[in-house]
């Protein structure tokens, strides 16, 4: 709709204006603090580009509603309504934020009636915007975007990542998943460190699926978007149909290959990202500086 | 080293610079291409045209510069040639490092140049062909990232590492259980995350620039370290056996 065209190119101006802060920061010495686990990071940035994003949304779009990661882990209530709603992750892959691993992105979706309207994902570092709109295709740097279309699982390379949670159950259910995929054999896997990056690799044609379990709806809300828009599909890791709050995604290049993830893939234990209204952080506590 | 020799090995990586740079175009080119895809070892080993197009052009121009030298090459050794490192100036050639992403336009395919003089390595040249960027080092004299000084992390806790690291071709049930062994042992330090980009060379000169602080792999042959190990030496980092031995350069 052209309505939501204009929003969507505001969200790129402003994924643009905060993509300055966050490289600014990248070479920086960083204050780190941790969220859910020893391997879930937040800093500063992450917390000043959301508040950034945010603020200039609500100038320019005062009734807009909002889900952001830190503001979701700082007590805010997560909630998709059918009002328009930016859905936006600061920093995608803060563990290479921090470390300066070069692959970092700014993740903004919006959607309408619970619907996707547009995805943007900017990785920053390599200055590569993605973007698409529903019903209009997909883009990268105005390049347009098609997936592999690859439908044989043993051609295909498979992209995912261990994620955050540091458990017994989870490593190793994401290790065992890697390890039954990989005896298929499909071939290869790989795992760049952002969820949003990994899925737009998928919308390039340059990995043929992506699956996940564990993160959140910011991370894959606009990416999902930029796959099906570049021809590819998203499921559940049941094969059920995708459901952004339910912490689990596969995205494909085309369904044969999402279908036999999903035989292969097991999920561990996670609650919705829409079914806890008591969602505290523990404020997080500085762990180390210098990094 | 003479003065002569050490005139002429800077020579021999200038040569390397550029035809790097000319063999990274034509990567460049070819990843648009359809690609003709073999298997070696393994079917997941992949081999292409381009593999071996890429490293008969690289060794040609350094044999016609060099005809004294000898050569190391991923593909000719694949054909045949005997892998012998001797005291003889030997150039150790990956032409395509990351096949497989190479096939699918994944973003991450990188060619390597090392060199070796007396069986010690001298020097090595890295070039990634999707961005460009180049990583180079010469003994004694500093690793450098597209001609800006690089250095390793300065981390020594693995509970806040980012360690990379990489599958290989090897897809039996035994090789599959060491790897996942290893990666839940890391992963449970905990280290701060695993990541697999695809290509060993570009991996480990992410060592070298600091953005991560270990890499780990089994079966990498010596075409896919030699020139990595010089870069991450002279960024201040280390190079080691799987086992905590001294690193044997063409020990797998």
């Amino acid at each position: 709709m052209a309505e939501w065209t204009e929003c969507m190119n505001f969200g790129i101006t402003i994924a643009r204006q905060a993509s300055k802060v966050i490289l600014e920061a990248f070479r920086a010495k960083k204050d780190v603090m941790l969220k859910s686990s020893p391997a879930d990071l937040v800093t500063e940035t992450d917390q000043r580009v959301e508040k950034m994003l945010i603020s200039r949304i609500r100038e320019r779009y005062p009734t807009h509603k909002f889900i952001g990661e830190e503001s979701v882990a700082a007590g805010e209530k997560l909630e998709l309504t059918d009002s328009p709603t930016w859905i936006i992750d600061p920093i995608d892959g803060t563990v290479n934020f921090v470390h300066r691993f070069p692959f970092v992105a700014i993740s903004i979706a919006f959607a309408v009636n619970k619907q996707t309207e547009f995805g943007i994902v900017y990785s920053c570092v390599e200055d590569k915007m993605y973007r698409a709109q529903r019903g209009g295709g997909a883009f990268v740097n105005d390049v347009p975007l098609h997936t592999s279309g690859q439908e044989d699982i043993t051609k295909s390379l498979v992209v995912t990542e261990i994620g955050a949670e540091r458990d017994c159950l989870a490593l190793c259910t994401m290790t065992t998943n890697i390890m039954n995929l990989l005896a298929i054999p499909i071939q290869g896997i790989r795992a760049v460190g952002t969820a949003a990056v990994d899925m737009v690799l998928v919308a390039t044609g340059g990995a043929d699926a992506y699956y996940h379990i564990g993160m959140h709806c910011w991370d894959i809300a606009a990416s999902a978007l930029i796959v099906t828009e570049a021809g590819g599909v998203v499921l559940d890791t049941d094969g059920s149909e995708f459901d952004m709050m339910s912490r689990k995604v596969i995205a494909a290049s085309s369904m044969p290959v999402a279908k036999r993830i999903a035989q292969v893939v097991r999920a561990f234990p996670c609650t919705r990202d829409d079914e806890d209204p008591a969602r505290v952080n523990n404020g997080g506590h500085c762990i180390s500086s210098g990094l | 080293m003479t003065s002569t020799e050490i005139k002429c090995w800077g020579e021999c990586m200038d040569v390397a610079v550029q035809i790097a740079h000319k063999a990274g175009k034509v990567v460049q080119e070819a990843v648009k291409q359809e690609k003709r895809v073999s298997s070696k070892s393994t079917p997941t080993d992949l081999v292409t045209e381009a593999d071996q197009q890429v490293e008969d052009l690289i060794i040609s121009t350094l044999r016609e510069k060099f005809p004294s030298h000898r050569f190391i090459g991923e593909e000719s050794s694949a054909a045949g040639e005997k892998c012998i490192l001797t005291d003889e100036p030997t150039w150790i050639i990956d032409p395509i490092d990351g096949t497989c992403n190479f096939v699918h336009s994944f973003p991450m395919v990188a060619v390597s140049i090392g060199f070796a003089v007396k069986k010690e390595l001298e020097f090595g040249v890295i070039y990634h062909c999707f961005d460009g960027t180049l990583y180079t080092a010469r003994r004694g004299h500093g690793a450098f990232c597209n001609g800006t000084p690089i250095q390793v992390s300065k981390e020594k806790d693995i509970s806040k590492a980012l360690i990379l690291t990489e599958i290989g071709a090897k897809r039996d049930p035994a090789t599959l259980e060491i790897f996942s062994g290893n990666m839940l042992k890391l992963l449970s330090a905990p280290a701060h995350g695993v990541r697999i980009i695809g290509s060993s060379t570009l991996a480990l000169c992410h060592i070298a620039t600091g953005a991560a602080e270990a890499y780990y792999q089994y079966g990498l042959h010596c075409w896919d370290i030699a020139a990595a190990a010089v870069i991450i030496r002279e960024a201040g980092g280390c190079v080691i056996d799987t086992s905590g031995e001294p690193w044997d350069g063409c020990f797998r």
